[in-house]
């Protein structure tokens, strides 16, 4: 079978669970909902330094929260021993990463749109161009974010810290991302035009791209017993 | 592309985990058509001789031959194997019938829907297959995980204590399995502390000590 027809069942398997549980959107997204409801509470003064705040406020929350998300669903595969299955199945192991970068980027990004709706109203941010590159940055550096997380993430289920190992070797990992996703956001707000801004989105895009290509290359060697 | 083997050749194999020494130089041959019955004490290396025989694991030492096969074409190798293990490797939020439909499909079981009506022919249980897994009792889901070790009418059968939770009619259904399986020329490995049921379905047995293969009858 090839690599993108197995992903496809991967993912949609995935999906298939989150829509009959909701665990993963529901508890994430109200982790990120409080992250920022308290951050506005405590650092928002006025409309001008909500520009300067929310983007940092807005990243942090959707990493914690996509940390959750992953340590979630790759709990799924621990239960029961499934993902043993899905590595026992005549399919690519690089598939069994990609369909789960797919279905946990989808489910973030339903997390990250409820979430920069409501980092706009509690910072008082204008709707406009600003806006939709800030969304742009989101979604992007979710892409990178969910490329390294299951990469990391398949070793939550054969050590003992689980985790924890997501949380200590994933932030690291993950702080060019959510720098430049937090810089790029920020000039955005502040009316930078887009050619002020390609460099924060090339960055991101490297980010994703390295770590896809590690994750295509390396799940198979780091899911081996 | 499907390959085809009448044995599987296993060649000084050993595995360590760590500091442990689970399997030391595991010399045997297992042929077409015979049940194998591999006994030993816990933690004689049962399970990881299993694990190796599945291509889940990989040798620390030694190898393994599918026929004319390597396991450089274990994508293709593993398309030809079924595996019950401890844990039902399922999901517990789908249902049966979405479980054994995503495992038809990712084995590529060109009618899943009469892979599973063949299922419940063999083992029962059409009545609960709407049913998430989470909600089935350990006996329903071992024939649930035996009829997904099975969907895809594997040459190697591997069984890791595949009688446990059944209740006397999962048992009887599982020995007629076992005889269908043989008969059709499967390759099977059973691993189980219930010596009765398998003297009534084993043509060989091998006997494991702290990995070590101590004597084949």
């Amino acid at each position: 079978m090839n690599l993108l027809r197995a992903a496809r069942l991967v993912a949609e398997k995935d999906l298939r669970v989150e829509w009959r549980t909701k665990e993963i959107v529901t508890t994430s997204a109200l982790f990120a909902a409080l992250v920022v409801f308290i951050a506005s509470l405590a650092f928002y003064l006025d409309p001008a330094h909500g520009r300067q705040i929310a983007p940092g406020v807005l990243f942090v929350a959707a990493a914690f929260s996509g940390v959750l998300a992953l340590g979630r669903a790759f709990a799924k595969e621990r239960e029961f021993d499934a993902l043993t299955g899905l590595r026992m199945s005549p399919i690519p192991r690089a598939a069994i990463y990609l369909g789960k970068v797919a279905a946990s980027f989808l489910l973030l990004a339903v997390i990250d749109l409820g979430l920069l709706a409501m980092t706009a109203l509690f910072f008082h941010l204008e709707p406009g161009l600003g806006l939709l590159h800030v969304l742009a940055f989101l979604l992007l550096s979710t892409a990178g974010f969910v490329s390294a997380g299951c990469l990391f993430g398949a070793l939550t289920v054969t050590t003992k810290a689980r985790d924890l190992v997501l949380s200590v070797v994933l932030f690291p990992l993950l702080a060019p991302a959510i720098l430049a996703g937090v810089v790029g956001s920020r000039e955005a707000l502040e009316g930078a035009p887009l050619a002020e801004l390609g460099s924060w989105y090339g960055l991101l895009a490297l980010f994703f791209a390295t770590f896809l290509s590690g994750g295509l290359w390396l799940f198979e060697i780091l899911t081996e017993e | 592309m499907p390959i085809d083997f009448d044995r599987v050749e296993a060649i000084g194999l050993s595995k360590t985990y760590g500091a442990t020494r689970a399997l030391r130089g595991f010399d045997h041959v297992f042929h077409s058509g015979v049940i194998t019955h591999v006994e030993g004490p816990n933690g004689s290396g049962k399970s990881s001789l299993l694990s190796l025989l599945a291509l889940v694991a990989t040798p620390t030492r030694g190898t393994l031959r599918f026929g004319d096969h390597g396991p450089r074409a274990r994508d293709a190798i593993r398309a030809r194997v079924g595996f019950v293990s401890h844990a039902p490797m399922l999901y517990p939020d789908l249902t049966a019938r979405e479980n054994l439909r995503l495992f038809a499909a990712l084995y590529g079981i060109a009618d899943p829907e009469g892979a599973i009506a063949t299922f419940v022919e063999r083992l029962g249980g059409g009545a609960h297959l709407d049913r998430p897994a989470r909600t089935y009792s350990r006996g329903q889901l071992q024939r649930l995980a035996i009829g997904r070790a099975l969907l895809a009418s594997p040459r190697l059968l591997l069984l890791d204590e595949p009688t446990t939770g059944l209740d006397d009619e999962g048992v009887a259904r599982l020995r007629r399995i076992l005889e269908e399986e043989r008969a059709r020329g499967a390759i099977v490995v059973l691993v189980t502390h219930d010596r009765g049921f398998a003297e009534s379905v084993a043509q060989e047995t091998l006997c494991l000590r702290r990995g070590k293969l101590e004597r084949a009858a």
